[in-house]
């Protein structure tokens, strides 16, 4: 038993696609994600563990199907909505 | 930490771990667990990261260890090493003569 | 990854709105985000991990001190300033391949080698190199004979390791500037020779 991100040893992830990506981001909604992890971190609203803690506990078919900074949108979401900064459903459409 | 007491696992200690699987966040990797390793050096101080992922301010502050371990150990196979970083409370000293 | 368009046009609507949100609350401003991503930016570049490995190999006594206090080495040359992170170089040699990973989530030596790349953060790197470290070199084009031993240092958020790699035959004549033009990400992460 453990969580979903620890992976080390696990089998089945297959080849690795070595593509040597220079790009810091693919997208520009993925600077913003993490200029939002650093400013709310620098603002004490929650520290790099909780976030790690927030990223483990998707359950693990999200985890797998979500892209790294995708994970770390939905964590940051989660955190505040633990916290109570903002409400649930709120983001929705 | 000027006063800090000295390491409980000075390098080369031959430390094993917990076996305990939390249901928190924690850096003892499950691969890791139960294992047998060779202390390589103290990295320094930090939070029991276990608790302040809880949020709670008061994460006990801890030793952290670079511990070696042989791929046999961890894997039954392999010629080679993994070095982990592991805090103070998930290794006990591996006595010799409880092996 | 996310291929999918859909997905992140999606994700980038929520994000946005997520940002006004908050500056509605008055927990941020766009300028203080732009701010954070600008200097997450130019405060990391694989150029000063390279700056760090031709100082070592041209100055016996600098390698010294990389090797026994990483941070306060690097904080020599104006890197890792004001970081609560600890770094820890790891040497290769004829005898001892280094390599690094991060199992658990995707930790890394950012103010040293740039942001990371999608490989590192895979699934795929982090299940397979601590198990079979020799067969995932040999993915990315490095065969290891049977003699050197492989050693995997799998990171955790408050010491990073960076890989100092070996120095390149017939490089003698070189200069540092030169020598750092010479080194790339992945030496420094240890899944390629130099």
């Amino acid at each position: 038993m453990a969580r979903i991100n620890d992976v080390g040893g696990t089998q089945g992830f297959g080849a690795i696609d070595t593509t040597d990506d220079t790009e810091p981001f693919h997208a520009d909604w993925e600077a913003r994600v993490v200029g939002l992890y650093n400013t709310l971190r620098a603002q004490g609203i929650f520290n790099t563990n909780e976030f790690r803690d927030a990223i483990e506990s998707m359950p693990p078919a999200d985890y797998l199907a979500t892209s790294y900074y995708e994970r770390w949108f939905l964590a940051i979401c989660s955190l505040l909505e633990r916290k109570g900064v903002i409400e649930p459903g709120e983001l929705d459409d | 930490m000027t006063d800090a007491p000295p390491d409980r696992f000075p390098p080369g200690t031959r430390v094993r771990t917990f076996r305990h699987d939390p249901p928190h966040h924690t850096r003892l990797p499950r691969y890791a667990r139960g294992k047998r390793g060779v202390v390589v050096e103290p990295e320094g101080p930090d939070e029991l990261p276990d608790i302040s992922a809880q949020g709670r301010g008061d994460a006990p502050v801890e030793q952290i260890y670079a511990v070696r371990f042989a791929a046999r150990d961890l894997w039954g196979e392999g010629d080679h090493h993994v070095v982990l970083d592991l805090w103070e409370s998930y290794l006990e000293e591996d006595r010799q003569d409880e092996r | 990854m996310s291929g999918d368009h859909h997905t992140d046009a999606t994700t980038a609507r929520r994000v946005r709105r997520l940002e006004t949100l908050l500056e509605e609350k008055g927990l941020i401003t766009g300028e203080r985000l732009d701010e954070a991503i600008d200097a997450f930016l130019a405060e990391s570049s694989p150029a000063n991990g390279a700056r760090v490995v031709a100082r070592a190999w041209t100055d016996d006594a600098y390698r010294a001190r990389l090797l026994a206090d990483g941070t306060a080495a690097v904080q020599e040359l104006g890197h890792m300033e004001g970081s609560y992170q600890r770094l820890r170089v790891v040497e290769n040699t004829e005898s001892v391949h280094n390599v690094i990973v991060c199992t658990l989530c995707s930790c890394y030596p950012l103010r040293l080698l740039g942001p990371s790349p999608s490989w590192y953060k895979s699934e795929a790197y982090r299940s397979r190199v601590v198990r079979e470290p020799r067969a995932v070199l040999r993915e990315f084009g490095l065969t290891l004979p049977d003699s050197v031993d492989v050693v995997v240092w799998d990171s955790s958020a408050e010491t990073r390791y960076m890989v100092l790699p070996r120095r390149p035959q017939a490089t003698e004549g070189l200069d540092e500037e030169e020598l750092a033009a010479l080194v790339t990400r992945n030496a420094l992460i240890g899944t390629a020779p130099l």
